[in-house]
């Protein structure tokens, strides 16, 4: 995949295969599946302690009180960001060679939500939790992978910001 | 320089209405760009403002970036969790 590019009019756009356009999406399809599952529920796990964060770090009544108003429309919009960035890669997925993204501002919106979302959802698995934590230091192929996945996740999120301030 | 006791009566009323902030603390999974980003389009700051706000929440593990009401500053964390960025809300003298 190559960097995006302002595409005009608040547009971006971004060339890219397959197989990297089938895996945004799949992962992207997983953080909604781990959101939908914990909808109306405590904060369970780390992910979705991370992805709906206590508001108040001294006080976890009223935290508790705070995800009781705002977890279910957040978890409502973070659906419809994952939602927004699987359809945009349909197409892109299924083509037969590399294929050009247009993302316009809605699209950009929730690319950059969803794709934030999805790493911090890969960290807690990683075990990334301070500054400068490189991921896991096994070498198991899986978790390589996963370490590989979420710098070329980061690239792609800093590639669209760039893109935004061009 | 003298206060007259209405100005200390209006700096009293400001303590009262505006006792909380919005706290982004640091994490090590939101890109610095990202986060200058946000604090631009949903603060509104000026590009450098973002960034000076934004290497205070890097350098120093936190940055307060709102203060306002309690209702204010809970509608700020939820955008900011809505962002993806650890935001918390307090007391301003806490």
């Amino acid at each position: 995949m190559r960097a995006f590019e302002p595409d005009g009019d608040g547009s971006v756009r971004a060339v890219v295969e397959p197989v990297e356009a089938a895996l945004l999406a799949q992962l992207a399809g997983q953080v909604a599946g781990l959101l939908a599952e914990q909808r109306g529920g405590a904060a369970a796990n780390l992910a979705i302690l991370r992805l709906l964060p206590d508001a108040y770090p001294d006080d976890s009544e009223a935290s508790a009180e705070f995800r009781r108003f705002t977890a279910d429309e957040l978890t409502e919009k973070k659906l419809r960001n994952a939602r927004i960035l699987i359809a945009d890669c349909a197409g892109a997925a299924d083509a037969d060679g590399p294929s050009t993204i247009h993302l316009d501002a809605a699209s950009i919106g929730a690319w950059l939500r969803s794709l934030t979302d999805v790493r911090l959802v890969l960290a807690t698995r990683l075990g990334i939790t301070e500054d400068g934590d490189l991921g896991p230091d096994d070498d198991e192929e899986e978790a390589l992978m996963l370490s590989d996945v979420y710098d070329w996740l980061g690239f792609v999120q800093d590639s669209l910001v760039s893109a935004l301030e061009d | 320089m003298t206060l007259t006791a209405e100005s200390v009566d209006t700096s009293a009323q400001a303590a009262l209405d505006s006792p909380w902030v919005t706290i982004v603390w640091n994490d090590p999974v939101n890109l610095m760009s990202y986060v200058a980003w946000v604090f631009r389009s949903y603060f509104g700051f000026s590009r450098d403002e973002a960034e000076i706000r934004m290497l205070r929440v890097h350098n120093d593990g936190r940055a307060v970036v709102a203060t306002g009401s309690r209702e204010e500053m809970e509608r700020h964390v939820e955008a900011m969790h809505d962002f993806g960025l650890w935001a918390t809300l307090t007391k301003a003298d806490a």
